[in-house]
């Protein structure tokens, strides 16, 4: 199977931001111009997390979705915020291809996983997992890498999927935004212990972290966010990269 | 000519649809109700959503009588081509359109599944609905796939497991991938649909 090349943009409406440790920081561009970049250099899909919204209890600011989804022929996920059916219903109506769901499957009621999969179908929902690091384990937090939930990260991966969830997006709470490489056992011990896609994200640096991930763990893709946004690398160029490395990737 | 996209109520991606339908160059009109069917020349019918929640959003919208009997050319896409078959078996057993008689069962492979992501097809039978597109790379989002052996226009590998990527009968298409998310090669189809 090709492994996906994803972009991932942390938006703090309405901006893309760069975040470290998910806190928002700079702006670099609006996610509609950004997505149409990227969708232009070879993206296999494109991820919008509201980064802010869940934690302000804001409501999903769905003009700018609209807009971003419009530039696109390729898959697109939206994430952060999501409370209900009726948003989950109204974000693939503007366009989502895919929602991703964490703080409130976590914090408040995660049958939602299982009611809109039911509805929308399992490949259109995808369980968004920001994991932290502890001395022997990982734990699920929420409202992007703020609030400790408790729950074991290889527990919550396992029961998603029996839930219904399609698709694991794996976010580090430690290695996000820092460029230093990707947590490899988390990774490695989420897609050993589902059935289902896992994309891995927070981490790449360099060209040399994805094509590690990658082997070592084997995702079904994998997520870069400041790798594009500031180091003037194209998908092309992490495409190319990675077919000389003799991992399978789409053209 | 005017292209129908059923519109499902609650699930469905009719705007991603949509807007690469006018990208190739047609004429979108959304399709609510049977009076609207009636209008259209051609129809789409998108695939977001399970079977049986689909087959239960047209019952209610009324588009399912019509739907049965389509004869314009129609094309089903990813759960739009599924529901085309006689069963499908996804949350439980229930009815489709029955305009191609084939079965929607789980993929079975020792892969992950859902199946993500883009994957080629190889055409088996020619047909101008893949007309330069053999060998092209598509997006594939589906757990379920159409069983059929008579009505195959495309096959996809899967991790050694070939499955249907494309059917048709008569004037019924149906893609398993989802052209509005294929780039250029996906507009390709949706234009070819429109010239046929």
């Amino acid at each position: 199977m090709k492994t996906r090349i994803i972009v991932k943009l942390d938006v703090k409406p309405p901006y893309v931001v760069k975040p470290v440790h998910f806190e928002g920081l700079r702006k670099v561009g609006t996610p509609s111009e950004m997505a149409k970049k990227y969708y232009e250099q070879g993206a296999d899909e494109v991820i919008y997390v509201d980064i802010v919204s869940s934690l302000y209890q804001r409501d999903i600011i769905f003009d700018e979705i609209e807009k971003t989804a419009n530039e696109l022929f390729i898959p697109f996920g939206v994430g952060g915020a999501i409370r209900s059916m009726k948003d989950i219903s109204r974000l693939f109506h503007i366009g989502a291809d895919k929602v991703a769901i964490n703080t409130y499957a976590v914090q408040e009621d995660p049958s939602i996983i299982n009611k809109s999969a039911e509805v929308f179908g399992n490949q259109a929902i995808v369980v968004n997992i920001e994991a932290k690091k502890w001395d022997n384990y990982w734990e699920c937090y929420t409202d992007c890498g703020r609030i400790q939930s408790g729950k074991d990260v290889i527990e919550w991966a396992k029961e998603v999927e029996q839930r219904g969830a399609g698709e694991i997006f794996l976010q580090s709470v430690d290695y996000d935004g820092r460029k230093r490489g990707f947590d490899l056992e988390l990774c490695k011990e989420v897609v050993d212990a589902v059935n289902i896609p896992v994309i891995v994200a927070s981490g790449a640096g360099t060209l040399k972290d994805i094509k590690e991930v990658i082997e070592y763990a084997k995702p079904s893709g994998v997520a870069i966010a400041s790798l594009l946004h500031y180091d003037n690398l194209t998908i092309q160029n992490i495409k190319t990269y990675l077919k000389n490395s003799g991992i399978e990737v789409s053209k | 000519m005017i292209v129908g996209v059923i519109n499902y109520g609650i699930s469905g991606n009719i705007h991603s649809i949509k807007k690469a339908l006018e990208k190739a160059g047609g004429v979108v009109k959304i399709v609510n109700n049977k009076n609207e069917l009636a209008k259209v020349n051609k129809v789409v019918i998108p695939g977001v959503g399970s079977f049986k929640d689909a087959m239960a959003e047209l019952e209610k919208s009324g588009l399912l009588e019509g739907l049965k009997e389509i004869e314009k050319p129609t094309l089903g896409i990813c759960l739009g081509m599924q529901i085309l078959s006689t069963l499908g078996y996804e949350y439980g057993k229930t009815e489709g359109l029955n305009l191609i008689d084939a079965e929607v069962k789980p993929i079975i492979v020792n892969a992950k599944v859902p199946h993500v992501g883009f994957n080629t097809i190889s055409v088996v039978n020619n047909n101008r609905l893949l007309d330069g597109l053999e060998n092209e790379e598509f997006y594939f989002m589906h757990s379920y796939e159409v069983v059929n052996y008579t009505n195959i226009l495309s096959l996809t590998n899967y991790e050694g497991h070939q499955f249907v990527s494309a059917i048709h009968k008569d004037n019924i298409y149906g893609v398993q991938f989802h052209p509005e998310k294929s780039r250029e090669s996906g507009i390709q189809l949706f234009k070819n649909f429109i010239e046929l």
